[in-house]
């Protein structure tokens, strides 16, 4: 059994990790919490589910119309509320508090256009095929989740490391003003950087909406609360800390069900969360990025 | 005379909550107006209502002190938590907060005692207009005397520049923690009058929403003064009641609210600085 | 402060044009019509409005024509108390149907119950409902009648040893039918491998599952909504475990097959009522939904639909005054004597069983049917 819940615990944690990322993005350069993430991963769900039960598009054009979607909100969200704030200097906990309202409104247009109860994706488009490798059943989308996550990852990752881009996003992390002075187009980073999470959080919705099959107006509230822990676990900010944080958070819940008792699941994460910011604000693994204004 | 009984007997639930939400902004209030966006209060509102509930049902203490102890025990627990939780700050303040709540949440909802999910049902209407009334015309009191106090300009000097205030020799951190205990405090009583005015209590009351309710209802009348808070709360409450005829996009209208607030309305609705740049602009254009 | 609602106007509308001389009885629907609970809500409303229209067609009672006034209570506790004080003080309804959770229940019934006017629960399956007081009615049957009588029915289909239990505790539906299971899993004698929980909004329940499935059950006992029940079914077989499920009221919703397809083969439920029952009332109840709100009905409606005819029996003998109060008394009187042989079966009230032993309200007491899942569908267990 413990192969099974090992398997279990690594789908759970890159579903979270995959979450994550594009929250931990946004955060990392342009400083906001974005707890709309939630709402716009639930929409990225929706919009696939249309694509495919409306228009009949194959799966693939799907993931990508959820990806142009979502992305496409989160650049709206940024240029017609976080940028007048950035504008005016407001407090850092302003955009905070105004992305909790972009949340709450998507949820809400959610469940009027498409009413309260679960939805779920036509059988016919669910990938098939299952495998027993050693008593460990395995289905193949379980194994498509965690590869994407990875993948998408290292791209992530590479990118910021390696490219011009990735360059001078790493210096408005640090910097925006010094950035600026440098001669990067921040505000268009800005703009790049809310579409790409947002598309992240978007195809995080399919993927996982594909996996559980339940798509719900409410299905990003704890996802959000998770994906919380989870950056703040790996560091907030931090790309490569997303990855582990998920990991460690989808272990540590799948072994305390597993071991100690399914009542203590979401206790673990949240009681984590509560210790880490205590212990350690920085996170287990990561640094937390100190910007100078 | 009948039409108001009629009247009073219909409404009568709607004011009571209109009071109990002004006092829950006024307690999120108190530490914002610290420069600490705490998002547990909703937790200490449930805090005092289940310890208040339970006083009542099981030991029959007398409304007075079931008040008072829903008041006390989640300011306890706010001085336990206080010293290691107000060391973080800005975001990392509202998380911890916000994992802190979650935790309330589900230790209740795991309880043998609070009744788990199916809360607690049978409490009896202890609850009159007056408490309420008293109640909150106190803080409003208590409150507006503090502002004017040195503790009051300290939460000020705090909210404007933590390392000035410290450098003036403010013990920043005994201030945080009088203001988030106090408001815990204040959040504690107003969960317990709620208790005993809507007979039942669930664990569900007391979540991230409400938490974010209660900070809707503070930043959108406004923090400069006390007047923003029950301004706020005065129209979350009764908004739902107007709009009903939206049906599912009345929360719609609720975020649409905090977003527009947030941008045009940065000051919440009550801005006295605002009025008054209208009611001098007014006055020169007639000059 | 709030506008005259739409229902008023609707009723004096009628009023005016209603037939000479016959008042209309004014009756409360106060259900859940938005928000999470709709799905229900909107089930008993229209089961209230079917009902009306069929005594009203027939003349209404003893000359008087039904009128409902319907509110949202949207779920939520104060707004299920504003909906019954506005239903009770400024409406003068004579009764109140609804809320349609337990939660609003507690909160809304203690309001009805001390202003003396009968509340009337289609939905509340909690226990305590009717401890509230001598106003407090309902005819939802209780988890506690149900499933006793399906755990001794699977017990002796699959010969069961020992079964596993899984529900969701933090909901209160959920955790109140698992209360209720555990004690008759403990009078039954059947041992438990493992209780495993999880939470709402969980939609991964592989790691309790997988201990599941190492505990080695002959069955899966499941305390759980529709739609997490299809999901557990599903992700179930997905982790290669045959055990068959035995459900609560949770389970009783077409949505179970929509999801599950067969991986919900060989279930066995209770549910007070049965869609396939083919006693002449559930026919006629089943045709006449169809028609007039074009879907399937389900077990709200057909109790929604029961409720109105259960209070129009119990006034056919009641002589209405016109006090308002004295007829609310009445009333009160009258309705613990109504019978009915409705969609769900013959039913009658018995008195509450409360804790305090101070006078309580009027249980449902009905026999429930017991179902087997076969090729997707529900199908009336036949034990030969």
């Amino acid at each position: 059994m413990l192969e099974q819940q090992l398997l279990n615990a690594l789908t759970l944690g890159s579903v979270y990790a995959l979450f994550a990322l594009g929250f931990t993005l946004v955060f990392g350069v342009l400083a906001v919490i974005n707890l709309s993430h939630g709402a716009i991963f639930m929409v990225g769900s929706y919009a696939a589910l249309w694509l495919v039960s409306h228009l009949d598009a194959p799966l693939w054009l799907a993931m990508l119309g959820a990806m142009l979607l979502s992305g496409t909100l989160g650049l709206l969200v940024d240029v017609l509320i976080l940028k007048p704030l950035r504008a005016r200097n407001a407090p850092h906990l302003t955009p905070m508090i105004a992305t909790i309202g972009v949340g709450i409104m998507l949820t809400s247009a959610a469940q009027g256009m498409f009413g309260a109860e679960v939805l779920r994706f036509p059988e016919e488009t669910l990938p098939a095929g299952e495998f027993i490798v050693g008593g460990v059943h395995v289905r193949a989308l379980e194994i498509a989740i965690v590869a994407i996550a990875f993948i998408l990852m290292a791209v992530l990752f590479t990118a910021l490391k390696r490219t011009q881009l990735g360059r001078a996003l790493r210096a408005i992390a640090e910097s925006p003003k010094a950035a600026s002075l440098l001669g990067i187009n921040v505000e268009g980073l800005f703009h790049v950087t809310s579409f790409v999470a947002a598309a992240l959080g978007g195809i995080a919705g399919v993927l996982i909406g594909l996996d559980f099959n339940a798509i719900t107006p409410q299905m990003g509230q704890p996802m959000l609360h998770k994906g919380l822990a989870v950056i703040i676990l790996g560091g907030m900010g931090d790309i490569r800390g997303a990855l582990i944080g998920g990991l460690f958070l989808g272990f540590a819940e799948v072994i305390s069900k597993a071991y100690l008792s399914s009542q203590m699941g979401d206790a673990v994460a949240f009681g984590l969360l509560f210790l880490i910011l205590l212990v350690r604000p920085s996170g287990l693994f990561g640094r937390v990025l100190e910007r100078k204004a | 005379m009948e039409w108001f009984n009629d009247f009073w007997s219909t409404y009568s639930t709607l004011v009571f909550s209109v009071g109990v939400h002004a006092l829950l902004a006024l307690s999120i209030w108190l530490t914002l107006s610290c420069g600490l966006l705490s998002l547990a209060n909703a937790a200490f509102m449930g805090i005092g209502a289940y310890v208040s509930a339970l006083l009542t049902l099981q030991l029959g203490w007398s409304f007075p002190l079931v008040l008072l102890t829903g008041g006390i025990a989640p300011a306890v627990v706010a001085l336990l938590i206080g010293a290691p939780v107000l060391r973080l700050s800005g975001v990392y303040l509202a998380m911890a907060t916000l994992a802190f709540g979650e935790v309330v949440r589900i230790t209740v909802l795991n309880l043998e005692i609070t009744g788990g999910p199916e809360g607690l049902n049978g409490i009896p209407l202890e609850t009159e207009g007056w408490h309420i009334a008293a109640l909150l015309a106190l803080t409003i009191y208590g409150l507006a005397r503090l502002r004017r106090s040195k503790v009051g300009r300290a939460f000020e000097a705090i909210k404007e520049d933590e390392v000035a205030a410290r450098l003036m020799g403010i013990n920043v951190d005994r201030y945080k923690l009088l203001a988030f205990t106090l408001g815990s405090f204040i959040a504690g009583v107003a969960g317990a009058l709620n208790a005993h005015f809507t007979f039942f209590i669930s664990p569900r009351e007391y979540g991230f929403e409400a938490a974010v309710d209660i900070l809707t209802m503070a930043v959108l009348g406004g923090i400069s003064s006390l007047i923003g808070p029950l301004l706020g709360s005065s129209i979350i409450t009764l908004l739902p009641e107007l709009l009903r005829s939206l049906h599912d996009y009345r929360s719609f209208v609720n975020g649409a609210v905090l977003v527009l607030v947030v941008l045009f309305l940065p000051k919440g609705l009550w801005d006295p600085r605002r009025f008054r740049k209208w009611f001098g602009k007014a006055k020169g254009a007639e000059a | 402060m709030r506008f005259m609602p739409k229902s008023i106007a609707l009723i004096s509308a009628l009023a005016c044009a209603g037939v000479a001389q016959a008042a209309d009885i004014k009756i409360g629907i106060a259900e859940a019509l938005t928000g999470g609970a709709a799905q229900y809500g909107v089930a008993i409303r229209n089961g209230f409005q079917l009902a009306a229209d069929e005594i009203n067609a027939k003349g209404g009672i003893n000359g008087n024509k039904i009128a409902l006034v319907i509110e949202d209570e949207q779920a939520k506790k104060e707004e299920g108390i504003n909906v019954f004080k506005k239903l009770i003080f400024q409406d003068k309804v004579l009764m109140i149907f609804g809320p349609t959770l337990s939660n609003s229940f507690f909160a809304a019934g203690p309001v009805a119950n001390a202003a003396k006017t009968v509340v009337f629960g289609t939905s509340v399956t909690a226990n305590g409902i009717t401890d509230i007081g001598p106003y407090t009615f309902r005819n939802s049957v209780m988890e506690s009648d149900v499933l006793p009588i399906t755990v001794a029915t699977a017990t002796k289909h699959y010969k069961l040893q020992k079964v596993a239990v899984i529900y969701g505790n933090d909901d209160a539906f959920t955790k109140s039918g698992y209360d209720v299971f555990k004690k008759v899993l403990e009078e039954q004698k059947l041992p438990v491998t493992t209780t495993e929980t999880y939470v709402k909004g969980d939609v991964d329940f592989k790691a309790q599952l997988t201990k599941i499935k190492g505990s080695n059950p002959d069955a899966i006992v499941c305390s759980c909504l529709a739609e997490e029940a299809a999901n557990i079914m599903l992700q179930a077989r997905g982790l290669g475990i045959k055990a068959p499920f035995i459900g609560g009221n949770g389970f009783n919703s077409p949505k179970l097959f929509e999801i599950s397809k067969l991986a919900g083969e060989g279930t066995f439920v209770g549910s007070p009522w049965s869609n396939t029952n083919p006693a002449p009332a559930n026919k006629a109840f089943v045709a006449a939904y169809q028609q007039k709100f074009g879907s399937e009905p389900n077990q709200f409606a057909a109790q929604g639909y029961d409720a109105l005819h259960i209070a129009a029996a119990a006034l056919k003998d009641v002589k209405l005054s016109g006090d308002i109060a004295a007829d609310r008394e009445a009333l009160k009187n009258a309705l613990p004597k109504a019978t009915i042989n409705g969609a769900t079966g013959p039913f009658k009230f018995r008195p509450a069983q409360t804790k305090t032993g101070k006078p309580g309200g009027w249980d449902a007491d009905q026999k429930p049917f017991i179902y087997i899942v076969k090729g997707g569908k529900f199908t009336l267990y036949d034990s030969k």
